[in-house]
């Protein structure tokens, strides 16, 4: 198609824009709009079936105060300060997680999804070095169904099926954005008070052990988009150089896997060795980072493949887990039946994900620098969900989404009128977002796509060093050449090409960020070999990245704990 | 390669198309008149499974491809 003889251009203003309406989003527009604010929502998909979360979700972090000394807000942030050290201000975790959590637990209720089971409990498990049950299992199935019911309720304008390509910056300030409709090509101009980015983590940077690249843990239309406009528009990003990683059935990338270690599945290596048992005090329920690294060490000494042995665990928690299975990937079941797997009967293999550009922790986050109003360092330009460094999970993106919406509306009030862009700029700027459809020849976007995965995996990987973070360093640059080369031959290649131009930008901020922290911090999502401990004198703090004369400039920011 | 369509069952009310978070399923015309979905980019399923759970006739199954099976 010619897209620029059909394509139209829509202006639209509203108070607040939303960019990305996964859970995150969706709740930051709730937050806007029960506070009386104009919202719009731009979705890649739509709204009630996109995100992270879009097919289900089975588990929420909360402390609940129901009695027990580690279920109280102090002995939370004390778990936040143990296993996420040097990544997180436990000021701004307070403001917009513990301050935020009875309202979005009501809030779930009142929308329809709520966290409880049938007979109005909560069913809680602990993991991931939780010094008590924080998880609560809970069917998330209808989740963001009722979510996107509550937006469209609200009365905000919800932009399915629009991708966001770039932000409009008026004497330093955010004043809106941009994007294309995926399925028409028309662009939408939107021209906001305050604008939230809520696009989730990156997926799709990592070379993939289960061969296709979108075969991902966390979804794999969540490309960095959004950190990558705000870092362009000049707001800070941090905690930049973690790649995380996880554990996964081995040949489906299906999150859901934390229930089972939650009620009692052990991991196990090909000699027969329960290895986290004896590699680890906490064993199998130690922080996630650690289950990671004591797993590639299996690996990479032979002793693979690895299983999750759920044999032993108590017939109350097998009914409720062959319940509750599919809660968080609704098709893990089906999976599990046709490879002919049976949990309850023998182990399930399994293997280490793909990396990805996400919080070091479940309680810490990487992506836009936010304070503790989930405000982003340039003016009008707030962050939530896995696209901010201080939000993460199903939880952080429930209660920091909610709170960056309040926080955008309050923002909003303050001005009497969202800037006007220059309509000649915008011609501009949508010429050179179409270009790609219009160009003969080109490469296509999967070409660019695998090399910069390659690259990642093989030189800003789990094992770093200086000179191989820079040869990666030197190697995307070569790609970063060639980006304005690439072919889109209708307007889905022109969203996936939009998504590699993220990719490799996403992957060079981790590259310089990895390469500044002369430590290692949560390894394996942070290892230098040549600097291979944790060094709490000079690196307890947050790496920070900022645009500087075109380049990536880094900065340390410390933290201070009480 | 999920979903598979069960052409009989399948009203061609477009949910699937429009709840796909991949934009990987695309409607066609069916002699002349029936609308159909059919997946156009097999490769970028995700297999989260919202175009089963939201289709109202129950039209679709899951049917995992044999590299994620057996690798």
């Amino acid at each position: 198609m010619k897209a620029r003889e059909v394509m139209e251009i829509h202006s639209i203003e509203a108070d607040v824009l939303v960019v990305g309406g996964g859970l995150a989003g969706a709740n930051a527009a709730m937050g806007a709009a029960e506070k009386g604010a104009s919202v719009v929502v731009a979705d890649k998909g739509k709204i009630e079936r996109s995100g992270d979360i879009g097919g289900g979700v089975d588990h929420f972090m909360a402390f609940l105060k129901e009695g027990p000394e580690w279920d109280t807000q102090d002995a939370f942030l004390n778990y936040v300060e143990r296993v996420g050290r040097g990544t997180g201000h436990l000021s701004i975790i307070e403001s917009l997680y513990c301050a935020e959590l009875d309202d979005a637990l009501k809030r779930m209720a009142r929308i329809g999804n709520p966290l409880t089971q049938a007979d109005g409990t909560f069913y809680r498990t602990k993991s991931m070095g939780q010094p008590g049950t924080y998880w609560i299992n809970f069917n998330g199935k209808r989740l963001k169904p009722c979510l996107g019911r509550a937006v469209r309720g609200l009365g905000c304008t919800v932009l399915d099926k629009v991708m966001m390509v770039d932000l409009l910056t008026h004497e330093g300030s955010v004043t809106g954005g941009l994007g294309f409709h995926i399925r028409t090509g028309d662009f939408f101009v939107i021209q906001s008070k305050a604008t939230i980015i809520a696009t989730g983590n990156t997926n799709r940077l990592y070379e993939n052990p289960r061969i296709n690249p979108f075969n991902t843990w966390l979804c794999p239309f969540d490309t960095g988009d959004g950190q990558v406009m705000a870092f362009r528009a000049g707001a800070a990003l941090s905690n930049m150089e973690y790649m995380r990683m996880t554990l996964l059935p081995k040949g489906f990338a299906a999150p859901g896997f934390n229930a089972l270690v939650g009620m009692g599945g052990r991991f196990l290596n090909s000699l027969g060795e329960y290895y986290m048992e004896k590699g680890h005090p906490m064993g199998n329920r130690a922080p996630r980072y650690d289950v990671v690294f004591h797993t590639l060490e299996e690996l990479r000494t032979g002793r693979g493949p690895v299983y999750i042995d759920c044999r032993g665990l108590e017939t109350r928690d097998l009914s409720h887990l062959k319940a509750s299975l599919g809660y968080d990937k609704d098709t893990l079941p089906d999976y599990l039946e046709q490879r002919g797997e049976d949990l309850a009967s023998k182990p399930v293999e399994i293997t280490v994900s793909e990396g990805m550009q996400a919080g070091p922790t479940e309680v810490t986050g990487s992506g836009i620098k936010v304070d503790r109003h989930s405000a982003a360092t340039l003016p009008g330009l707030f962050a939530c969900g896995d696209a901010a460094d201080h939000n993460r999970c199903v939880h952080g993106a429930v209660t920091g989404g909610y709170k960056a919406g309040k926080s955008a509306a309050d923002h909003a009030r303050t001005l009497k009128h969202a800037a006007r862009a220059a309509s000649a700029s915008i011609r501009g700027s949508v010429d050179r977002f179409m270009a790609p459809l219009n160009r003969r020849a080109g490469y296509p976007y999967r070409q660019i796509e695998n090399a910069i995965r390659k690259i990642m995996a093989e030189h800003v990987g789990p094992l770093r060093t200086d000179q191989g973070i820079r040869t990666g360093l030197d190697k995307l640059a070569r790609l970063e050449n060639v980006l304005d080369e690439m072919r889109a031959g209708d307007l889905h290649e022109l969203m996936r090409t939009h998504e590699t131009r993220s990719l490799l930008q996403v992957g060079q901020m981790m590259g310089h960020a990895a390469l500044f922290r002369q430590e290692s911090r949560n390894r394996p999502y942070h290892h230098r070999l040549d600097y291979p401990e944790t060094d709490n004198e000079r690196w307890c703090g947050l790496v920070v990245l900022r645009k500087e004369t075109g380049q990536v400039n880094c900065s340390f920011e410390p933290i201070v704990y009480r | 390669m999920p979903p598979v369509f069960d052409s009989e069952a399948c009203m061609g009310c477009g949910t699937c198309e429009d709840v796909c978070p991949a934009d990987a399923i695309y409607m066609e015309t069916i002699n002349g008149e029936q609308e159909r979905p059919y997946l156009k980019y097999p490769d970028e399923c995700w297999h989260c499974g919202s175009c089963r759970q939201d289709c109202p006739e129950g039209a679709i199954t899951i049917r995992f491809p044999p590299d994620m099976l057996s690798i």
